[in-house]
């Protein structure tokens, strides 16, 4: 048996350590783990950015079909990641700051950071600027569902909210209440 | 009383062992000359051999082979010299071209340790070195490897070649194969990396627990093998990846 990349249909190309059984168990040597998870990791946020996924939980495991199902299971050699062991690769996620749960304070669910909060702050700078909506209010739903589809386009909240906030600090955007929810407004740098 | 040593006869007697002392000297010199005459002929030859055929032993890899085992034969270590890396080496620049050769080796060993546990296929191994010296590197036999690995032995850092089930191995740990581990190894040869408790039992007629303590003990002790846990035949099988078909895929783990 030999194992190759193969490409899913969604475009994706699958490494070849995909194709191998044992990658889809959590490995009792401690070294060994480190790093096979590290390539989970890779993996994970690689097809993220590819499918522009935004929503990890740990039920996508069971669920044959799937937004994840072809990085989660390799149907091929009959084999899929398990909750516990997909629950332990979230954490692994947010402990590397590559991820966030949400809701908080819960562990089933996390936002995936295939960009970090800081490259999302400035990709949506340079979205209100190319567009030409600095110092006018824009609403939430304005950035995550514009008419032209924008790199923006179905930001969740949470992340969109933090990226405004990282903005806001260095003077960059300020949110207001406006009123049916929250706004903001963009200012140019300085 | 017989007195010896007087008389004319003593003086003939002193200047015959002089004589024959100055003689010996002026055989032992011309002897040393002609050694040296010849020494010198036979470095001439050397260095006229080494001059013509340096690009040659360096880039063609049976021609290198030949020369090496000429070299073994007349009893002489192209490495070896009272000068650092040795006459012959430095005229050749072989010296070099096998540390450096050695200094890849360590690197592809010591770049692959994590997923293969310091067990690597010669073929692999070969392949990744090929691959790091780019193409202008010439190609590289797996006689080379086994000689530069020779020269890695003063750093006691524990490379050997090793034969596994006929599949020759590179090892980079300073760590003894047991007996059960080789079997293991060779099994895995065969199975594309997989082996299971129940093949040993089978073919190799050992107890259950004999192999679930030589398996537990490579996957938990020396990280030379991965585990499966969703094996469909016996329900825990164990990989080893060293016996893996990577086919020629290096994103495997270099992968973004």
């Amino acid at each position: 048996m030999s194992l190759s990349p193969h490409t899913t249909p969604s475009g994706f190309l699958l490494p070849s350590i995909h194709s191998a059984p044992p990658f889809f168990t959590q490995q009792p040597n401690p070294a060994t783990q480190a790093i096979v998870e590290e390539q989970w990791i890779r993996l994970l946020l690689s097809y993220a950015r590819h499918r522009k996924l935004f929503t990890l939980r740990v039920d996508d495991s069971e669920d044959k079909g799937g937004e994840w199902d072809e990085v989660l299971r390799n149907e091929r050699i009959n084999r899929r990641i398990q909750s516990a062991y997909l629950s332990k690769l979230i954490a692994k996620l947010v402990e590397k700051n590559v991820a966030a749960y949400d809701p908080p304070r819960q562990t089933r669910s996390v936002l995936v950071y295939w960009r970090l909060p800081e490259e999302w702050a400035e990709t949506l700078h340079q979205w209100a600027d190319s567009t030409g909506q600095m110092n006018t209010i824009l609403t939430f739903y304005e950035i995550t569902d514009p008419p032209v589809p924008s790199p923006l386009s179905n930001v969740p909240l949470p992340l969109l909210r933090t990226a405004i906030t990282i903005l806001a600090k260095t003077n960059r955007a300020q949110i207001i209440a406006i009123p049916d929810g929250e706004g903001v407004r963009f200012f140019p740098s300085k | 009383m017989h007195r010896r040593g007087v008389g004319l006869a003593a003086f003939d007697r002193k200047d015959q062992a002089k004589r024959f002392a100055e003689l010996s000297s002026a055989i032992s010199q011309s002897q040393i000359s002609h050694l040296n005459s010849q020494l010198d002929q036979f470095r001439t030859a050397l260095t006229h051999f080494a001059s013509t055929h340096r690009d040659k032993i360096k880039s063609d890899p049976s021609f290198r082979h030949a020369f090496q085992q000429m070299c073994t034969s007349i009893g002489v270590d192209p490495l070896a010299g009272p000068r650092k890396g040795g006459w012959w080496a430095e005229l050749l620049g072989l010296g070099d071209w096998q540390y450096e050769l050695g200094v890849q080796i360590v690197d592809v060993c010591v770049s692959t340790r994590e997923r293969n546990g310091g067990l690597i296929e010669m073929s692999e191994l070969i392949r990744l070195v090929s691959k790091l010296r780019g193409v202008e590197g010439g190609s590289i036999s797996e006689d080379d490897v086994v000689r530069s690995i020779k020269t890695l032995q003063p750093l006691g850092a524990g490379y050997k070649v090793v034969d596994i089930g006929g599949t020759r191995m590179v090892r980079s740990v300073v760590k003894e194969l047991d007996e059960d581990q080789t079997i293991i190894l060779a099994i895995a040869q065969d199975e594309g990396g997989r082996v299971t408790v129940e093949m040993l039992i089978q073919r190799k007629g050992w107890l259950g627990e004999r192999a679930r303590t030589a398996l537990e003990h490579m996957l938990l002790q020396d990280g030379l093998c991965w585990l499966d846990d969703q094996d469909e035949e016996s329900g825990r099988a164990y990989w080893i990846p060293s016996a893996m078909d990577w086919g020629t895929d290096d994103t495997s783990f270099s992968f973004t």
